[in-house]
């Protein structure tokens, strides 16, 4: 074990673990934007809405996200579609994890007993206050442990979108391990960056929920 | 009575649903530009860039040196680049995803070495040779039991998946005493990991290749001499109805080696020179 490995590619270490956390969170709020657009059309009453999330929820969680990302990179170039590497990155990442919002949010929507907007309804609240003020602030307070944790695993499965030519953390790891032929110093220093970040997240989840606790709790 | 509530969002999220839909398209829709031109050749002189791709961990044709890219394919095709009037363009890719993105027409020309055999020649068009890319073998600097290739007989040898010199590595061993048992690695680098920590006796992989990595870390490996292969080269290779563009770039690679650019190339890497093939050689295997 030679520490002057890590120490010598730090900057490269540190620029990459900046390419996996922007990826991964543009990948992450996209995937909100479109995890809550389907998680809406999964409760909605309309029967083609509902089939509609569940045909892209089954698609997106059943097709491995390495598969979605050449699908996207190279396969609709063959139909004259060029996807850039960064959009086909950041969108791979957002559809795939939209997938696994939209049960989450669903989760949490169903958690929300269902009593307190009959209530609410009875007591005369406008349909938008039940929401904005009701159900949705629980909602979310619910899923933000399962949201981390979702966070957590994208940016791990971020790893993945080197195959659309990322130069990303893992990807860099594996450049200085063939380059300085020291594979364990590289890689140790690759997973620190990754510890370091998700420890962040984990934190910035922490945080949030003690900020969003009820009453009671404050 | 909840229903109205469900509705009600239904709508009001309609837009929303709408907006994240139209923003996913945007960002798989943006820049998306025309598909090349039938001639890639005077395609990438009217762009003025020859886009490249390789997979920058395969020392010492190409490295990423924190982050700066490396190699005596760069400085092969900064020069094949200067000969052709553009400038290059690189992209790193894992070897996996570099055919097919050929394929996909992601890029004009694949210059990870690739060794020039029956099978693939039917497929891509393979320019003339860049280097030797004969099978050899390193060993642990340490290990006393084999002094030339054929004391690898009974012991165990790894090497990368899909490599020619990997199939280099059967002939040979078929051929021997006892055979070779073989370990199969998705890349070189583990099987060089491997072998450093004891789990294998050798590795094989071409010449240039196991020279560069003995002489980067000379306390854990030593090379086997003399190569045990049949003769085999590397070249770059290009999608197989780019005759144009393969031919511009033999052009310049045959003007390199006569101008001694190549020469200087070789003893900068390899600290050797070594004769190349002007043409493209009729694969062994």
């Amino acid at each position: 074990m030679r520490p002057q490995v890590i120490l010598h590619s730090f900057g490269y270490l540190t620029q990459a673990a900046g390419v996996t956390l922007a990826l991964s969170l543009a990948g992450i709020l996209l995937g909100f934007l479109v995890g809550s657009a389907v998680c809406v059309a999964r409760v909605s009453p309309r029967p083609w809405a509902s089939w509609l999330g569940g045909v892209y929820v089954s698609v997106f969680r059943g097709v491995p996200l390495l598969v979605l990302l050449l699908f996207i990179y190279y396969f609709l170039a063959e139909f004259g579609l060029d996807v850039p590497a960064v959009a086909a990155a950041v969108g791979g990442l957002a559809l795939s994890s939209g997938a696994y919002q939209s049960e989450i949010l669903r989760g949490a929507l169903n958690a929300t007993p269902k009593g307190q907007a009959e209530a609410a309804v009875a007591l005369g609240f406008a349909t938008s206050d039940i929401w904005r003020r009701i159900l949705l602030p629980q909602a979310f307070r619910l899923s933000i442990p399962p949201l981390i944790n979702e966070f957590i695993l994208l940016l791990k499965a971020s790893s993945l979108v080197s195959v659309v030519g990322i130069a990303e953390l893992t990807r860099v790891s594996m450049n200085i391990a063939s380059l300085t032929y020291r594979p364990l110093e590289a890689y140790v220093g690759g997973g620190l960056f990754y510890l370091a970040i998700n420890l962040g997240l984990a934190a910035v989840g922490a945080y949030a929920e003690k900020r969003l606790a009820t009453g009671a709790a404050r | 009575m909840n229903t109205i509530g469900t509705i009600e969002l239904t709508r009001r999220d309609a837009l929303k649903a709408s907006l994240a839909a139209a923003a996913a398209a945007g960002g798989l829709l943006g820049a998306s530009r025309a598909a090349f031109a039938d001639d890639t050749l005077a395609d990438i002189k009217k762009r003025g860039e020859l886009v490249i791709a390789t997979e920058m961990q395969f020392p010492p044709f190409d490295i990423a040196d924190n982050g700066t890219y490396k190699g005596v394919d760069r400085d092969l095709i900064d020069a094949v680049g200067k000969e052709l009037g553009v400038k290059v363009k690189y992209i790193d890719l894992p070897w996996t995803s570099i055919l097919p993105g050929l394929d996909a027409k992601k890029f004009d020309l694949c210059i990870a070495p690739v060794t020039i055999t029956k099978e693939r020649m039917k497929r891509y068009r393979f320019t003339v040779p860049i280097a030797d890319a004969t099978a050899a073998l390193m060993k642990r600097a340490d290990d006393k039991s084999i002094a030339k290739p054929e004391d690898i007989a009974g012991k165990t040898v790894g090497g990368q998946k899909g490599t020619s010199q990997l199939e280099q590595l059967k002939l040979f061993s078929a051929k021997l005493p006892k055979p070779v048992e073989i370990k199969e690695y998705v890349d070189n680098n583990q099987s060089y990991a491997d072998l450093a920590a004891g789990r294998i006796d050798a590795a094989v992989n071409s010449l240039p290749n196991l020279a560069y990595a003995a002489s980067q870390r000379s306390d854990a490996f030593a090379v086997v001499l003399p190569a045990f292969g049949q003769p085999t080269y590397f070249s770059w290779v290009g999608r197989l109805d780019d005759a144009t563009l393969i031919d511009a770039v033999n052009a310049a690679l045959i003007k390199l080696e006569s101008d001694g650019t190549m020469a200087k190339i070789q003893k900068t890497w390899f600290g050797q020179t070594m004769d190349l093939p002007k043409t493209v050689p009729e694969p062994a295997i």
